[in-house]
């Protein structure tokens, strides 16, 4: 494997991604940088959370993905009487081959929509956490592969505190990037009230890329050049994460190693072979935020998610980029 | 890891202040230590501020645990110990050294403003000046080296902390409490966090700003018409150290001795004509005539009779008549604290000092004294030396002569011999063994006695003199033991004054080494000697007898000149410090304002010269190029030419295509200085950022390759001179419009 990416790659990867792009801007209407900030999640192979209020289009949105793509796609509704077993499937005793017989649960498919996922207890949590780290179920010993591509949508209200389970963060740091759709600008709601008919169900996409199409996108990241200075970037905004006194606690490597992945794939997903230090400090808050965690008592969680946000961006300032 | 424009982090405000407390600690230490070059009683206070000051540089929340009441009392206390000091000594300027010690310790014991800063800075200034002029050493040079650049470093630090601050000026710690700055200093950070700021840009400005103040303050001194400050103030009673061991009017056995275990250097003797050297130079300093009970002295009536008046001149005639031809010139530079004796070879024409002093002239003992021992380094310029062993003395010659007719007393200064009767004979009658019943010519006797004392004693630094009753010397003497320069000599006076020889014990430096680096004479304190003089009668003068060296008739034999040197060279490491402490006096010292003039004139003329041959070369290469373009041309000619080109070209062609790939590799190996391509890149975003308008479609395509080339791997870069150059036109066409002045 060479260690940047080949020109006609990076063609074939540009055409396939702009298919990709346009596909879902027809059900998502003026929100292209939400678009792209998925795009990247996926090219990165990693997963995706999304706070946000009820009914602004985060399933639409997980939904015109996993429809753009030849891929299967799954919903869970988390609820709090939701069992692992209900998110991974279970082994049944099949009467006719006298054997235990894996029924497959919902993760297994390509893109899983979990909604509203601190709703569910935290045990139940954990066994979806544990196939987003792996990929994989283990029942009984036995391994099952969940789908490849593998990409995980979750879906939780920041504000509404009654009878949740907020995440713990160390489960938090397996999500690649937390974002928010927010509402769209009105010429563009004006557009969804005009044009929207029916439920999801009702969207029609066809399919754009293929899945290998996909795997091959996520190969071509690692291979997205990173200069020096650039990871050096990286890794002071990581240590001064650590040094910031309103932090609980610095972010972790894998952190780091977020970042780093997440701005090659935003540099692929913007045409790009190699990384600008703009592709880090864009991604910042999205790949970030969400592992750290004030040091002081909060009021409620929106409080501390501006408090947070704030103070990255108030060190991105203060390091000096590149030059 | 490369990381070539990564703007370097800057020092924080508290990190300045802490910066900004080791550096005054650090000109408090050096200020104070300037104290050891002065004869000042100020020895309890220079501890006690040194000590104080190393405490509170290591530990900085020590002031703060300073009581109040020293903060009330420090400088009511301070002006009524500066009024009772010059009360009761009566000395002004010890008592303002004390005076600025004791401000200094106050200095380092409170938290400082930038007035306070700045008052350490002149504070020490003083301190080191006043040094300084009194030493005159290259000790003191080197100490106003490190000074100034502590001090340059120290006002730096204060602009920044300025700068920091927004010129606002800090209130005042209040005593007792704690800076902010001073509550977590740690040292080892302190210095990593300064060590990553540095910039080698500017380490390197500072150090061309100090060796431009450094270039100035020289070209001033040697500009400056010299004076002898203490001579023209009140200084001179303020004098620097005391004498290490010296040389005094008295010589106890040992005295010698004691100063040939200090290796310093003592004197630096430079001569106009090398070929003029002895083989063994016997620089001598005094004569001791006096015998009583184991030491020699000069005696009182020695001094009273040779001695001349106390004279105050810068010149001193001695009686060598002039000779024809240029006499050889030797310069002298004693240090302080060896004798207030001058070492001279012998006699002499003239004599000059650097300024007028205070001598008094002993022409006929060879012997030229300072009414006071120097303080600072002397330099003398002797003209015209009598270089031998032999010294004429007609006085005595003639008090000699007459010695039984007229007065039986007459003469007997430097023959009597205080011994019991029977140490006498039993020496005289070793002197007859010796020499037999005869009375033998002065050289002939003196020899003879050398051959036995070395014959019967052996050399050692660490003698024993065998314990009984009587003399010690003759003890010694009639023993077998082993022993120094100075029982050697002494037993060699006893002797031939017991045989009726006139005699005297000589003390003064034997030999040294040359200094191959400044090519001068250098005697150590560890070439202290002592020998002996005999009166010949038929000479009228004094014979050198040195029963430990060889005698005044084989020195006739020995080389001379620079063949002397050879065996002499010094080229150790030591002489090479030698050699500097030399340079350091021949450029302050100076006997007359003519040559102080001769050197300005050799700078010039050198600066002159090297312009002249500039141009000259110059204009010889034009000629050649001329002469070159005017033969006649043919085929070979323009071959070889076309040759030349070809392989320039193919030298051009072969960076361009492996140079750069070998430099990048160079780069990476460097370290973090970066790729100068990717440099350069950055250089020419930042800059099209700045001036050029983003919409435009080739300042956008420029800045696309740009950023490759910064950011992108190298095997994808585009041809980078050609970036450069699309870079420069988007520069130019993309240029914005200056926006239009509001209002």
């Amino acid at each position: 494997m060479s260690d940047f990416v080949q020109p006609a790659q990076m063609n074939e990867s540009k055409q396939a991604l702009d298919r990709l792009r346009n596909n879902m801007r027809r059900t998502i209407r003026g929100k292209d940088n939400v678009v792209d900030e998925v795009l990247i999640c996926l090219v990165a192979g990693g997963h995706l959370l999304i706070e946000d209020l009820p009914g602004v289009g985060k399933t639409t949105l997980a939904y015109s993905l996993a429809r753009s793509m030849d891929c299967a796609f799954s919903r869970i509704q988390f609820t709090s009487d939701l069992l692992p077993s209900d998110v991974t499937g279970v082994a049944i005793y099949d009467e006719t081959i006298k054997e235990f017989v894996f029924k497959k649960g919902p993760v297994f498919a390509n893109v899983v929509l979990a909604d509203e996922i601190n709703r569910a207890t935290p045990k139940t949590q954990s066994a979806l956490l544990e196939v987003m780290d792996r990929a994989r179920v283990t029942i009984d010993g036995e391994a099952h592969a969940v789908g490849t591509p593998f990409m995980v949508f979750a879906t939780q209200n920041p504000v509404d505190y009654e009878g949740t389970f907020p995440l713990p963060e160390s489960q938090m740091d397996r999500f690649l990037m937390r974002l928010r759709m927010g509402y769209p600008e009105p010429a563009d709601e004006m557009e969804i009230l005009r044009s929207t008919r029916g439920g999801y169900d009702a969207i029609a996409l066809n399919p754009v890329l293929t899945r290998s199409e996909v795997l091959g996108l996520q190969a071509l990241v690692p291979q997205v050049f990173v200069e020096d200075s650039v990871l050096d970037f990286v890794l002071r905004i990581v240590g001064a994460t650590r040094t910031e006194a309103e932090f609980r606690a610095g972010v972790s490597v894998r952190g780091g190693l977020a970042l780093r992945t997440a701005a090659q794939a935003r540099a692929l997903v913007l045409g790009r072979d190699f990384v600008l230090p703009d592709d880090v400090t864009e991604l910042v808050a999205p790949v970030l935020a969400h592992r750290l965690a004030l040091a002081r008592q909060t009021s409620d969680a929106l409080e501390e998610r501006r408090a947070v946000t704030a103070a990255l961006k108030r060190i991105v300032g203060s390091l000096p980029a590149p030059k | 890891m490369s990381r070539p424009a990564v703007r370097r982090p800057q020092l924080a405000l508290a990190e300045l202040h802490q910066l900004k407390w080791l550096l005054g600690a650090a000109l408090t230490l050096l200020a104070v230590g300037t104290v050891l070059y002065m004869e000042v009683d100020a020895w309890v206070l220079m501890g006690l501020t040194a000590a104080a000051t190393l405490a509170t540089a290591v530990r900085p929340d020590l002031p703060s645990r300073v009581p109040r009441l020293v903060h009330w009392l420090a400088f009511p206390a301070m002006v009524a110990f500066f009024a009772g000091d010059l009360w009761l000594k009566t000395e002004i300027l010890p008592a303002m050294v004390r005076l600025a010690v004791m401000l200094l310790l106050y200095r380092n014991i409170t938290y400082r403003q930038r007035r306070d800063d700045l008052q350490v800075v002149v504070l020490g200034l003083f301190l080191v000046v006043v040094a300084g002029v009194l030493t005159v050493s290259l000790t003191f040079a080197a100490h106003l080296l490190v000074y100034t650049g502590c001090a340059l470093a120290l006002l730096l630090v204060i602009t920044l902390t300025d700068a920091a601050t927004g010129g606002k000026k800090l209130p005042p710690v209040p005593p007792g409490e704690l800076p902010d700055w001073a509550q977590d200093a740690d040292w080892r950070r302190l210095a990593e966090r300064v060590r990553a700021v540095t910039d080698w840009r500017v380490l390197g400005f500072g150090a061309v700003l100090f060796a431009g103040v450094v270039g100035v303050s020289a070209l001033l001194f040697l500009a400056i018409p010299r004076f002898q400050l203490e001579n023209s103030m009140f200084l001179d009673r303020l004098i620097t150290k005391k004498a290490r061991s010296g040389f005094s009017d008295t010589i106890k056995f040992g005295d010698v001795t004691e100063i040939q275990q200090d290796t310093s250097v003592a004197l630096s003797v430079d001569v106009s004509d090398q070929s003029q050297i002895p083989a063994s130079p016997y620089w001598r300093m005094l004569v001791l005539d006096h015998y009583e009970n184991g030491t020699f002295r000069l005696s009182l009536g020695l001094v009273g009779q040779e001695f001349g008046p106390v004279r105050t001149h810068a010149l001193v005639h001695g009686d060598v008549k002039p000779q024809l031809g240029a006499a050889t010139v030797w310069t002298f530079f004693l240090e302080s604290g060896v004798s207030r004796y001058l070492p001279l070879l012998g006699r002499f024409e003239l004599l000059r000092f650097r300024e007028v002093q205070n001598f008094r002239l002993a022409p006929n003992l060879g012997l030229l004294a300072l009414r006071e021992e120097p303080a600072a380094m002397t330099a003398y310029r002797v003209e015209g030396f009598e270089v031998s062993g032999v010294l004429p003395d007609p006085g005595f010659a003639q008090r000699w002569r007459e010695r039984t007719e007229a007065n039986p007393r007459r003469g007997t200064l430097q023959i009597r011999l205080p011994l019991e009767a029977a140490e006498q004979a039993r020496l005289a009658q070793v002197a007859r063994e010796i020499a037999g019943p005869a009375r033998l010519p002065a050289a002939e006797f003196a020899q003879r006695i050398e051959e036995w004392l070395r014959r019967n004693h052996a050399y050692t630094l660490s003698p024993s003199i065998p314990a009984g009753p009587g003399d010690p010397l003759v003890r010694w003497l009639t023993s077998r033991e082993a022993g120094h320069c100075e029982l050697f000599a002494g037993s060699f006076v006893l002797l031939a004054r017991a045989a009726g020889y006139p005699a005297r014990v000589v003390t003064g430096f034997r030999g040294g080494s040359w200094n191959g680096y400044s090519n001068n004479f250098t005697i150590r304190n560890s070439d202290a000697h002592a020998w002996a003089e005999i009166f010949d009668e038929a000479a009228g003068a004094w014979l050198r007898a040195d029963p430990l060296g060889t005698s005044a008739a084989a020195q006739a034999a020995e080389p001379r000149g620079e063949q002397a040197l050879v065996s002499r060279m010094d080229r150790s490491w030591k002489a090479r410090l030698d050699s500097l402490r030399v340079f350091w006096y021949r450029r302050i010292v100076s006997f007359d304002t003519a040559s102080q003039a001769e050197t300005l004139k050799a700078v010039k003329e050198a600066t002159q010269n090297t312009g002249k041959r500039l141009r000259e070369e110059f204009e010889a290469a034009v000629a050649k190029l001329k002469a070159w373009l005017a033969q006649p041309w043919d085929g070979r000619r323009f071959f070889r030419l076309a040759a030349a080109a070809a392989m320039a070209a193919a030298l051009v062609w072969a960076w361009r295509e492996f140079g750069r790939g070998w430099l990048a590799g160079w780069s990476r190996n460097r370290g973090a200085q970066g790729h100068p391509v990717r440099r350069e890149a950055g250089v020419w975003l930042r800059r099209l950022a700045e001036t050029a308008d983003p919409a435009d479609p080739r300042v956008r395509e420029a800045v696309a390759e740009l950023q490759r080339l910064r950011y992108g791997a190298p095997a994808t870069w585009p041809e980078p001179s050609g970036v450069f150059r699309r870079a420069k036109v988007a520069a130019k066409v993309g240029r914005r419009e200056a926006p239009a002045p509001v209002g």
